[in-house]
């Protein structure tokens, strides 16, 4: 039997929908077809995959919906703004699931429920500046949560303050520099990484482009050199070719690497 | 009480069981948006959307539709305006990886990671196919339905999917081999600097 002859067999046989002749036929190809042989083994080792768990946070947010739904808010508010609350309890739970952070975590819950309170009481007659104002409290606690998240002992919990970082509208200086200390010192290869990519977006501020040319003395790993090399070409910062020619000179430098920076030298000057 | 008569109950006004629902599908649903996204936060912002979808789509719901089929078709739909209005830079992000696998058992450590990193390299429809059939525990006649297609053409996508993922398996693997470990590493950023 060919490959093409067994394929809706070989899924049924995945599934152990074959009666026992046909599952013959199945184990007879696979055992001479590595391929197909393969694919089973495939399918098989997919099922060392973790089945994983929410955090608890899921049922709460799902407990408050419907608590709103049964007393009856659903009826005569806007089903949308109801929506658009949960999604933003939700938001501020997923960013503060650190238990290092809990106590700002409790504070800043407190300070959502307090104002999405007043927004509720208020009913329809809120007008948009309370809502500007829920906004502007959640937007600097993002901001918080990033700055402490990126000194966190551990790499997962800084990158996720990287990530944080990304989902900020603006951020303010403070971040950036937070940022350019991560891309600098950082112990982490993907962290860094991680870094780089959040900051590649505001290169065209002055002071994240100083900062990116700045960081390319002192950084170890191929991968991220590479990779800063690709963004200041990017930028077409021309005051990088002055470090990367220095880079270029730099004793055990790895192949790649000096290549690209020959590469980039090229194409900024 | 079966799914279909719980929905029954909560289209006819008695929202509190909804809550039993949610205790059986919030891990499946979780982990069917794990597998497709690679993100938590997001997974868990769509299992919530698609509660909220139920109880405002109640009376849509018809008693002799399996409650299964009817669910997963909202997920996937939430999904689908996830993506729309999702920013493409937010679309992956570093907490897939299997930081849950305890360290003594290395090997399979290992082959967790090389399938995670392989799974999330397929195209996205290959994926869902996958995921649909291995995970979800949903039978090709159900996925079909979902999919609106036929049941042979579910088999015949199920059977090329894992053909692709074998193939991406084994790049990874030999790229591996080779020592190209590091590079792999780092897979997760696919960013304008990695080296493949």
């Amino acid at each position: 039997m060919k490959c093409e002859e067994i394929e809706e067999l070989l899924a049924d046989y995945l599934r152990g929908n074959l009666n026992s002749e046909r599952a013959v036929l199945v184990e007879e190809h696979i055992a001479q077809c590595r391929r197909c042989g393969q694919e089973v083994e495939l399918w098989n080792k997919l099922a060392l995959l973790p089945v994983e768990q929410p955090s608890p946070s899921l049922r709460t947010r799902f407990q408050a919906m419907l608590e709103s739904y049964q007393e009856g808010r659903w009826e005569n508010a806007d089903l949308a703004l109801e929506r658009k609350k949960f999604a933003g309890l939700g938001e501020l739970v997923g960013w503060m699931r650190t238990p290092s952070l809990s106590a700002a975590w409790a504070c800043v819950l407190l300070v959502a429920a307090f104002l999405s309170g007043r927004y509720v009481d208020r009913g329809a007659d809120t007008n948009a500046q309370q809502l500007a104002a829920l906004r502007e409290e959640l937007r600097s606690t993002r901001q918080l949560m990033a700055l402490s998240l990126l000194q966190q002992q551990s790499a997962s919990e800084r990158l996720q303050g990287v990530s944080f970082t990304t989902r900020l509208p603006e951020p303010d200086p403070q971040v950036l520099d937070a940022l350019l200390h991560t891309l600098r010192f950082d112990n982490s290869v993907d962290v860094r990484l991680a870094a780089l990519d959040a900051l590649s977006r505001y290169g065209e501020r002055p002071e994240v482009s100083r900062g990116l040319v700045e960081s390319l003395e002192g950084q170890q790993s191929p991968l991220v050199q590479v990779a800063l090399i690709d963004v200041l070409v990017e930028l077409r910062d021309s005051s990088a070719v002055a470090p990367l020619k220095r880079l270029q000179q730099a004793p055990n430098l790895d192949p790649t690497v000096r290549k690209h920076a020959d590469w980039g030298i090229q194409r900024l000057s | 009480m079966s799914d279909e008569e719980l929905m029954s109950q909560v289209r006819s006004g008695v929202g509190e069981l909804l809550g039993v629902l949610f205790e059986r599908y919030q891990v499946p649903l979780f982990n069917f948006y794990l597998k497709l996204t690679g993100n938590r936060a997001a997974s868990e912002d769509l299992v919530q959307e698609v509660f909220f979808r139920i109880l405002k789509y109640r009376q849509t719901y018809r008693t002799d539709t399996p409650f299964r089929a009817w669910m997963y078709q909202i997920a996937r739909n939430a999904r689908v305006d996830h993506l729309r209005r999702q920013r493409p830079e937010t679309s992956w992000e570093p907490e897939m990886s299997p930081a849950t696998v305890p360290a003594d058992k290395a090997q399979e450590a290992q082959e967790t990671a090389l399938l995670h990193r392989a799974l999330r390299r397929m195209p996205e429809d290959k994926r869902e196919v996958l995921v649909l059939s291995r995970f979800q525990d949903l039978k090709y006649e159900e996925i079909a339905r979902l999919l609106g297609c036929e049941v042979g053409t579910v088999k015949t996508r199920v059977h090329r999917a894992l053909a692709e993922l074998r193939e991406i398996y084994n790049q990874l693997q030999s790229g591996k081999a080779l020592g190209r470990s590091n590079v792999e590493g780092a897979g997760a950023w696919p960013g304008p600097g990695s080296l493949q």
